[in-house]
Parts: structure tokens; C-alpha cells; sequence
């Protein structure tokens, strides 16, 4: 990994003091109160507000300067108009996002910005709905930001997801709002790579977004993505103004460069050779690593150790049960099972039921035995009846 | 070419001769991938399932996994030496005709109806122009690529544990077939995978090696050492 190539940060600082004035300058979408306001109302104070400010520009790879620049930035946040669309999924990166017992700053901002359209979130219904988001479309074209949770389905020519009165596939409406979209952000594994609805057997036909539309797809994959990726990479956008810096599966390399295994704090243990062997064994007491119980962090690109979850007091990992691997592209059926090491990944190899569920090594040690009885085989034959001469 | 005179049970005097098979490379280089898929299979099962436990120690200098991961690499890069050695020396090399000579005899059926009746014991054995007959060259091929897959598949894990240095300067290529190749999660099903061929490759070719020593009467075991095997002098 080269290291990041020197930037002016005094230019840089200029750069997005104008981009803040910029949409200083264009209308709010919302019309009443603002950021701070809101803030204050779910009561939240300034000290409170400003330390989000220097968390997310610290996360962003700003330096601290930047973190009076990234509290002005969050004012205009309501410039920007958001459309989020939700096509074959389960809704859950939204609810992780909003339904947290304590709201934080994250999710109340998000709950804040102007999202035009968002089927769980809006109060229309029906054909108002429908209205909603074809005069969004059509009002803020070009200039809105699309954010798109799920997989689209592609099957029966897309007919396996219709949404609304017109029963418009999803496919179509994907397309269609990507077309006129400023930038593209796929919130999610599902709609970054497919997801569950595309493991095998994949029924539905469900693909990426990236995979129906030319433009370009930010992905924020995650089965749900922290909500300061999902607000970072709209922070990002808002204060650069441009798409950020991404990695070989379009993720946010701020967020994605690295695996979950090198941030992790286990991985002392790992080295060490210090395994859990079962749940609740005294390794596990002690924090050792949780390879040996399925963690799939040496496969998984994202940062969650950093951010943590639950109003960042927690992850997965620190509370003992491994990585899923849930930001990989069909983690479903590459990662294997949840508890297991990848070594002990199980093959559909039932041969009338003979060799169910085998894992990779139990497979080849049966081709093992069977090289090994044809060779002996051979051997005895050869004894018997000696090769031609 | 030296001819020593033997006699066998019958009395009958018997002719052979010394015939330079191996070159000091070829041994040098079949050996050392012994040691090296020996060393990498044993510490690649460790890898995939760490089995032993390291011995209890209030210190943190406990590097078992580590220890284990590097006796792997260094063996991995001893593979790709050997792999690349072996490319030069069989395309470059002009004392090394044999090898390539091989590639001819594979287009010629009777090749083949004759080597596969000689080890269901039916034929005779064909006269090949090459070092290798049929079979056995196709299987050398596929080895080959086996040994290809593993390393490759073996980069793009290793430049996600080692950010600097070679890992640094093969970064980016290495994501690129990472992404070809499905996610890092499949890479490393992939390499266990070609594991499991290269076991059941050495496997074939120790008894095919053992066979042929004990009925083609050329001490083609001892060639593998000394470099040298015995013809039957007409």
C-alpha cells in the first residue's frame, strides 16, 4: 500500500470553504429550524456536537483543523437532496441506522437531511408517494443524491420486485433514478453485490446496483454498515464535492483499505497462536483470538473495530463471536459456516447422500484413499502379470 | 558413456551403459520442492486449522502462529524460485532438449493407446524421442499450473499480511486478481484446494517413480540422486 500522496491541506481547506459557501447559497430543502437547532432540541449540546464533528474528521483522514470546517459543513447538509430508494431487502440498514435506543448524532442528522423520498421514513402513502418521488426526480435532476439499500432483481425480466400503484420494477426505477443522479451511493451488502437474494440459487435474479447502471456506484457494503460509513461517505461528498477514493470493489478506501483482521484487537492472539476452541472456554475468558470458531476477519475489508457499534461501545469481535465477513461480495456462500473456519467449508457433494456436507479436507482425503487402493491395487496386479518389456 | 559388464542369473553377459539423465539443476531443484511442498503442507494444515496449542506463558512472547506463517512464506518464496527456475531451465536451457522434445511425442496417438497398455500391463512401453512419456508429461503440465495457481493464490494472501516492501510493490496487481478471482475468501479455498492437488500429484508420481524403477530395470530412482541412469547396451 503506497502512502497517500501529499495534499496542500491549506489548499484543500480553501477548496472546501468555497464548496461550503457554494451550498451556502442554494435554497434549503427543508424549510424549518436547522442542524443546530434540532441538536439542541433532542438535546444534544455544542461540546456534545463538536466532538462528532472531530470524530468523523479524524475518520475521514482530516487533520483537526478541519473540525470546525466539518461542523459548518454539517449546516448545509440540507442542501442536498436525498433520494433513497429500497429495493429487494430486509430494511435493515435503514432501521440500524434510525431505530437505535439512544439516537446519535449519526442518525439524527440522517433523520435530518433532506431525504425526499424514503419509503420507511416518509409519511405519504399511495399515490402521493408515487408523486413524491417522480417530482423529486424530475425537480432536483442531476443534482440529487441516490442512496439504494438491496439487490435488484433481474429475473422474469425484473418482474420479481414491482413497488407502487404502477407496479414500476425495481430494476426500472433503479435505473431510472441513477440516470439523473449526482452521485450514486449502494447502502449496504445487498444492494452493493446482491446479498442474500443473490446466494445461490440466486431464484430472483438479483444483482448489484453497479450492475445495472453505467455510472458509477459507491459502495457501503456492511449486513448493516455502520451508520459513520454510511454519514462519512456523505460528509465526504458534501465537503470534496467529487466521489472518494475507492478500492478494487468501489468502497471508500477511508473506510474499506483495510481487513478486519488488521485493525483487530485480537490479533496478538492470533499471531500467538491463541485460540477459543469452543464458546465460553477459558480462552475465551481471556480474549484469545476467535479464528478457530469461524471468525472470517482475514477475508472482511472494513473498519468496524474502529467504529464500533451500540453508541461505540462495542463489535462483534470484542464481545467474543467472529467476523461474518458481511462487507464481502457474497459473503454468503464464500465465507462458509458462521462458527466454522473456511477450512471447514462444506461442499454440496451428495453423491445419493454419500458425501453430504464434506469439507474440503475430508474430500480429499477419500480421492487420498482411493489413489491409495488403486495404486496398491496396481502394484499387486503387476506382481502378478509384469509389464511388457 | 562408460559400459560395464554384468552378469545376470543366466550367465548370460548383459551389456549396459550410463546415460546422464538429470542435471545437476534438475536434481538440485526436484529436491528442494520436496523439502519446500513437504514444510508448506504441513504448516499450510496448522495455517488452516491451528491444531497445537503453544505451550502456556505469562509473557507476551508467545509467536507460535507467526512462527508457523513464517516457515510457510519462506518456503512459498522458495517455491516461486524454484518455479521460475524451472521455466527458465526448461524453455532456455540448450543442453535441456529432452524436456521439450516431449511436447512432440504428445500429438501422436499411438503415444498414448501404447503408454496407457503399459501400465494396464497389456502393451509394451513406447519409444519416446522425449525425457518424459505422454502421461507423465501431461501430469508434469498440470502440476505445473497447480504450482502456478498456489502461487499466485499465495501472493495475494501474503500482500494482505505484509503491507510493506515486496507485499507493498504487489499490492494493487494482487487486488486485481483478488477481484477476478472472487474475494479473498475464495482465494483461500482456491489454494487449499490446489493443496490437495499437489498431494494427490506426489502420491501418483512417488508409485509411478517406484514402478518404473522396479520394472524398467534402469535405476531411474537412483537417476533422481545421481543423475545417471542405465540402458540395456544392444
Amino acid at each position: 500500500m503506497k502512502p497517500h500522496t501529499e495534499v496542500s491541506f491549506d489548499k484543500l481547506y480553501k477548496d472546501f470553504e468555497n464548496r461550503i459557501k457554494d451550498l451556502e447559497k442554494l435554497p434549503r430543502v427543508k424549510e424549518e429550524g436547522s442542524v443546530e437547532q434540532m441538536l439542541t432540541e433532542k438535546g444534544f449540546s455544542r461540546r456534545d456536537f463538536m466532538k462528532w464533528a472531530s470524530a468523523i474528521t479524524a475518520m475521514l483522514a482530516l487533520p483537526s483543523s478541519f473540525t470546525p470546517l466539518m461542523a459548518d459543513a454539517i449546516k448545509v447538509v440540507d442542501r442536498l437532496p436525498i433520494i433513497w430508494l429500497h429495493m429487494a431487502e430486509c430494511t435493515g440498514c435503514s432501521e440500524a441506522l434510525l431505530r437505535s435506543a439512544h439516537p446519535t448524532i449519526d442518525s439524527l442528522i440522517f433523520d435530518y437531511i433532506s431525504l425526499e423520498y424514503h419509503e420507511t421514513l416518509m409519511a405519504a402513502a399511495g399515490w402521493q408517494a408515487e408523486e413524491n418521488i417522480e417530482h423529486a426526480m424530475d425537480k432536483y435532476k442531476g443534482q440529487y443524491i441516490l442512496m439504494v439499500e438491496g439487490g435488484i432483481p433481474t429475473g422474469l425480466e425484473g418482474s420479481y420486485l414491482t413497488i407502487g400503484g404502477h407496479g414500476k420494477k425495481g430494476i426500472d426505477i433503479a435505473k431510472e433514478a441513477s440516470d439523473n443522479a449526482a452521485a450514486i451511493f449502494a447502502i449496504g451488502t445487498c444492494s452493493a453485490y446482491g446479498g442474500v437474494q443473490a446466494a445461490i440459487p440466486n431464484p430472483t435474479g438479483a444483482v448489484a446496483l453497479s450492475d445495472v447502471t453505467n455510472k458509477t456506484v459507491i459502495n457501503v457494503p456492511g449486513c448493516p454498515p455502520s451508520e459513520k460509513n454510511i454519514v462519512g461517505t456523505l460528509m465526504y461528498y458534501l465537503l470534496y464535492g467529487s466521489l472518494p477514493a475507492l478500492d478494487v470493489y468501489n468502497r471508500p478506501k477511508w473506510a474499506y483499505r483495510l481487513r478486519i483482521h488488521d485493525l483487530c484487537e485480537r490479533r496478538g492472539r492470533f499471531d500467538a497462536g491463541e485460540f477459543v476452541e469452543s464458546f465460553g472456554d477459558e480462552g475465551a475468558k481471556d480474549g484469545y483470538c476467535l479464528y478457530k470458531v469461524g471468525c472470517k476477519g482475514p477475508y472482511t475489508f472494513n473498519n468496524c473495530s474502529k467504529n464500533k457499534f451500540n453508541e461505540d461501545t462495542s463489535w462483534p469481535v470484542q464481545v467474543g463471536f467472529g467476523c461474518i465477513g458481511c462487507s464481502e461480495p457474497d459473503f454468503w456462500d464464500t465465507m462458509g459456516t458462521v462458527n466454522e473456519p473456511l477450512a471447514n467449508k462444506l461442499y454440496n457433494t451428495t453423491f445419493s447422500g454419500l458425501g453430504a456436507d464434506a469439507t474440503a479436507d475430508k474430500i480429499g482425503v477419500a480421492i487420498l484413499a482411493a489413489t491409495a487402493i488403486g495404486v496398491t491395487a496396481h502394484a499387486v496386479l503387476a506382481l502378478v502379470k509384469p509389464p511388457k518389456e | 558413456m562408460q559400459t560395464v559388464q554384468n552378469k545376470d542369473a543366466s550367465h548370460e553377459e548383459v551389456h549396459i551403459e550410463q546415460e546422464l539423465e538429470f542435471s545437476t539443476f534438475y536434481r538440485l531443484h526436484h529436491w528442494v520442492r520436496v523439502l519446500s511442498i513437504i514444510v508448506l503442507t504441513a504448516t499450510g494444515f496448522y495455517l488452516a486449522i491451528p491444531v497445537i496449542a503453544p505451550a502456556q506463558n505469562p509473557e507476551p512472547t508467545n509467536f507460535m502462529y507467526a512462527l508457523f506463517r513464517s516457515w510457510h512464506l519462506i518456503f512459498g518464496f522458495v517455491m516461486i524460485s524454484m518455479f521460475i527456475g524451472k521455466t527458465y531451465y526448461f524453455l532456455f536451457v540448450k543442453s535441456n532438449r529432452a524436456e521439450v522434445k516431449s511436447i512432440k511425442d504428445i500429438f501422436r496417438l499411438e503415444n498414448w493407446a501404447k503408454q496407457i497398455g503399459y501400465y494396464f500391463l497389456v502393451t509394451k512401453h513406447p519409444q519416446l524421442t522425449g525425457a518424459y512419456n505422454v502421461v507423465q508429461f501431461i501430469a508434469y503440465v498440470a502440476f505445473y499450473f497447480i504450482s502456478l495457481g498456489l502461487i499466485v493464490t499465495g501472493l495475494i494472501l501474503y500482500v494482505h499480511v505484509y503491507h510493506e516492501g515486496m507485499g507493498g510493490v504487489l499490492y494493487d496487481s494482487m487486488r486485481y486478481l483478488e477481484v477476478m478471482l472472487g474475494g479473498l475468501a475464495f482465494v483461500r479455498e482456491l489454494h487449499h484446494l490446489l493443496m490437495w492437488g499437489t498431494i494427490l500429484f506426489v502420491v501418483v508420481h512417488v508409485y509411478m517413480a517406484i514402478f518404473n524403477a522396479v520394472y524398467g530395470k534402469e535405476g531411474s530412482i537412483d537417476s533422481i540422486i545421481s543423475g545417471y541412469k542405465w540402458h540395456r547396451k544392444h
